[in-house]
């Protein structure tokens, strides 16, 4: 597609929706919105405004309702949902509308980018028949027109091969390719209005940036008014004009993002602003410096973990694919290494050749100078006594039929370590130095939060005594708040006890909160290696740099800031 | 249609024709293990009136005296070619009779099944969309109901009812298109139920999915919604239901056949039973046996077509990804 056919086509496509006058009341205005599922109510009183061409950003971790509240505007509640209140759309009440009178709206009017792409789609259908149905909106009766229109637009999302998306289905795409198709199918009849509900928290840290960029491009492009939902306040600050901070479904703060994202009045925006690991690069610079002072002084010529030009193969149907390719590093006792990289960098394999899991076809691991590398399951045991793995989701790695006391002690149960009064005694100090208390022992995993259960599920692996811990995302399934708290313990555990972690993570502002040497990982090898210092403020590859780049500040890209006058789509491509 | 489809049907289609051959010789067998000898019975008959010479010579004839292994040999050549043999008691092609009989059952079976279906979705297609107040959770009762009575029952009402009080057929004439109609909706109710069942229940999964409700934010009105978007991958249960459900039809015509005094498949198989006619009864369960499979190939055929998800075997595979289920397995790994 030449540029210029498209450049024709994206006015003349413009023009199907005549520039609407400019009126003094607001795209968008909330007013007194309550949401409830039966006596539950999970939104209480909320009000906002957003005006034509403006973003207005949602904030608030699980549970806050930010969810609730798009839905309400999209009039998507889930079965007995039940929302009271105002929601003006160009001075229409839409809670107060028959469905009949709402549907002309949706997708026109109102464009709506769901949170998870891999669910959103429909699986047995081609991503075309469901491009065809938002095509439908535009009154244009040529389907080959329409699709003209629609590989246009998979085009302007950046979709590199519009043809072969559209005939394909969604499992043959990647996460971040639907979420461009979604982007595109809400996008593509033009409606005032976008509803984005957490558009990237499924995706990679460059793909966010990426989709976070197009999002705004095409705002100003095409003068969307664009209400994101997020809880992720750099993210917010970076991308939205207005924020609007939300807790249990009742808002603690609103007003322009200068004002609340500088200097926050309320005490939730301030705490949320001060878990955000973006923000806070030095939180935890007290306690991560024990291990800094153990790298200095501490005796570098036996390091605790020695991996050295490991590589490992797989072998799908004939074609061999390398998950990881000459990976070496050490880790001195004391300290956190981490590993970072993008899904399908070959972290997860690291960590599987790391505990044993899988053997390396050439290279050699060893833990504490015990060699993993060739060992027998049996020989493997006793290496598992002092090396631990805390897996990234405590939703699923936790069996649900168990008691926290019984999760806890089976460690010890197996390894036979103590007498009965021991062991009870080890399960009660492991769930303190953790911050749970023992009344938590009969509890089972459905009964505890988030937090909790990642909690628990560090004290399963500190109840041994290890020497090191894996970390595999442990953050990865958590809010911030939740998640500052478990870097707290993490943190506060190697200074008292001096473990030694290696840290597995795709969020590098997390990463620079509490590792103290880094390895970036991309496709398979490490491509920088070095100390925190060098690789966050000094790195010299190309990948780091992007990776780096990636990270939400909180502040607008100068060159694509959120109040910028609108483009012409030419001058931005 | 690609390489691996074709592949993959080919290999299902010879797994196909191996099972009814292997249903063929069960059933030889196991007529032959039988005790009682229906053959002797049939021609010591004093009423056929044979000698002891004739009765050697036909048994000879028709290879009676042979080992087993050597008659089922004859009998499956013969089968694979569609010579079905003679009936012991007519004394006329096993296929004739057959033939005589099929299209009456094929008719009903038909009419069932497209009767199934449609009260099926229609049920399903109620409990989706009618309001609560117009009696949703009713319809939601249907399939159980329908589950609970038996099939002559229904037959018996509907003959009560439309046959004699309201005169929309006449009982003696079973092949005028009401009766045919009725016998239809009695063996179909139970059938119907059985799908009902299944699709209700994918509906309801497939409406709570995200993608429905992306749909609807798209604009798509109600029925849009169901007939493009739920429909289809909740009917992919389905395809497996109603594969089993055609063995319900061969089985409730036999009964419904019986209540609405039609001549059929079932009428020649119950003739059959009572006068040990052996021949008939190894063709009808032989044909039972290739309808089954026949449908059951059509299902594993249709359901890849349906279902882009699926992995052909003999196609190409999948790269097997890390899924949150091996959690689990790696965190109990490393405590053991």
């Amino acid at each position: 597609m030449a540029a210029q056919d498209r450049l024709t086509a994206t006015l003349t496509h413009a023009e199907i929706n005549a520039p609407t006058p400019l009126r003094p009341l607001p795209l968008l205005r909330v007013d007194g919105l309550s949401v409830s599922y039966g006596p539950h109510e999970v939104v209480t009183n909320v009000g906002f405004e957003l005006g034509r061409g403006e973003s207005l950003a949602l904030i608030g971790e699980s549970g806050s309702g930010k969810s609730t509240i798009a839905r309400a505007v999209l009039r998507l509640l889930p079965s007995g949902g039940r929302a009271t209140g105002r929601v003006a759309f160009e001075g229409q009440d839409v809670l107060g509308m028959s469905e009949r009178g709402f549907r002309p709206l949706r997708g026109r009017a109102i464009g709506f980018v769901p949170q998870d792409p891999a669910n959103s789609l429909n699986p047995v259908r081609t991503i075309g028949a469901q491009a065809q149905e938002a095509a439908a909106l535009l009154d244009e009766p040529g389907r080959a027109i329409r699709k003209r229109l629609i590989l246009e637009t998979f085009a302007e999302v950046g979709l590199d091969n519009p043809q072969r998306v559209y005939d394909s289905y969604p499992h043959q795409l990647s996460g971040g390719m639907l979420q461009r198709v979604l982007i595109g199918l809400a996008i593509l009849p033009r409606p005032a209005l976008l509803v984005a509900d957490e558009p990237t928290s499924a995706l990679d840290v460059t793909i966010q940036k990426r989709i976070l960029d197009l999002l705004t491009r095409l705002q100003h492009d095409l003068k969307i008014s664009l209400l994101l939902i997020t809880h992720d306040l750099a993210i917010a600050a970076e991308r939205a004009n207005s924020l609007v901070v939300l807790k249990d479904g009742v808002i603690q703060e609103a007003g322009r993002t200068a004002a609340v994202f500088s200097s926050p009045a309320s005490a939730y925006a301030r705490k949320l602003r001060a878990d955000v690991p973006a923000l806070n690069p030095d939180r935890y610079a007290a306690l991560r410096d024990v291990g800094f002072r153990t790298l200095k002084t501490g005796d570098a010529a036996t390091p605790k973990i020695e991996v050295s030009a490991v590589t490992k193969t797989f072998t799908v149907d004939g074609t061999t694919l390398t998950a990881t390719s000459d990976l070496s590093f050490t880790v001195p006792a004391g300290t956190t290494h981490a590993l970072v990289g993008e899904s399908g960098s070959g972290k997860t394999t690291a960590v599987r050749l790391l505990l044993g899991l899988e053997q390396p076809d050439i290279g050699t691991i060893s833990v504490a100078g015990e060699q993993i590398t060739g060992r027998s399951p049996e020989a493997l045991r006793s290496a598992w006594r002092h090396l631990q793995l805390v897996y990234q989701n405590p939703f699923t790695s936790l069996d649900p039929t168990w008691t926290v006391e019984q999760l806890v002690r089976e460690p010890l149960d197996r390894f036979k370590i103590g007498t009965r009064r021991e062991r009870d005694a080890r399960v009660r100090e492991a769930l303190a130095d953790v911050g749970l208390g023992e009344h938590l022992l009969s509890r089972k995993p459905a009964a505890l939060s988030g937090g909790q259960r990642q909690r628990v599920a560090i004290a399963r692996s500190l109840v041994l005594k290890p020497d090191v811990i894996v970390l595999d995302e442990p953050t990865s399934a958590l809010d911030v708040s939740v998640q500052a708290g478990i870097v707290e313990v993490l943190l506060t555990l190697q200074a008292s006890l001096g473990l030694t972690y290696v840290f597995v993570s795709h969020d590098l502002a997390l990463v620079r909160q509490l590792a103290h040497t880094v390895s970036v990982m991309h496709r398979g090898r490490i491509v920088e290696h070095g100390t925190a210092a060098d690789i966050f403020d000094n790195p010299q590859q190309p990948y780091t740099k992007s990776l780096l780049a990636s990270i939400p500040s909180g502040v607008a890209d100068p060159a694509n800031p959120p109040h910028a006058r609108p483009r012409l789509m030419a001058a931005a491509e | 249609m690609s390489n691996a489809y074709l592949a993959y049907a080919a290999k299902r289609l010879a797994q196909a024709f191996i099972v009814i051959l292997l249903a063929y010789v069960f059933t030889f067998v196991v007529v032959s293990i039988l005790p009682g000898d229906p053959i002797t019975n049939v021609l010591r008959d004093p009423q056929n009136g044979f000698t002891e010479d004739q009765i050697k010579q036909i048994i000879a004839a028709q290879g009676l005296d042979q080992p087993i292994p050597v008659q089922l040999w004859t009998s499956l050549s013969h089968f694979v070619t569609g010579d079905l043999g003679l009936s012991m008691r007519s004394n006329r092609p096993v296929t004739t009779l057959i033939a005589e009989v099929l299209p009456s059952t094929l008719i009903l079976a038909s009419a069932a099944f497209a009767i199934a279906l449609l009260l099926a979705l229609t049920i399903a297609y109620g409990t989706q969309f009618l309001p609560k107040r117009f009696g949703q959770g009713l319809l939601r009762g249907f399939p159980s109901l329908f589950l609970s009575v038996p099939n002559f029952v229904i037959g018996l009402v509907l003959i009560h009812v439309f046959g004699f009080q309201l005169g929309l057929f006449r009982v003696i004439a079973p092949d005028s298109f009401w009766a045919t109609f009725f016998a239809a909706v009695a063996l179909s109710i139970p059938v119907s139920a059985r799908i009902a069942e299944v699709l209700i229940a994918n509906l309801d999964k497939e409406a709570e999915q995200e993608y429905a409700a992306v749909a609807r934010g798209r604009g798509l009105t109600q029925t849009r919604l169901f007939s493009k978007h739920l429909l289809k991958p909740s009917s992919l249960p389905v395809v497996t239901v109603i594969a089993l459900a055609i063995g319900e039809l061969l089985g409730g015509s036999l009964i419904t056949e019986t209540v609405f005094g039609r001549t059929g498949i079932g009428s020649l198989v119950q003739r059959s039973v009572s006068t040990q006619d052996l021949p008939v009864l190894q063709a009808v369960v032989s044909l039972a046996a290739v309808v089954f499979v026949l449908v059951n190939l059509i299902a594993d055929l249709i359901y890849p077509l349906l279902d882009p998800r699926v992995k052909l075997i003999g196609g190409r595979g999948r790269r097997p990804t890390t899924t949150d289920d091996s959690a689990t397995a790696t965190t109990a790994a490393v405590t053991s």
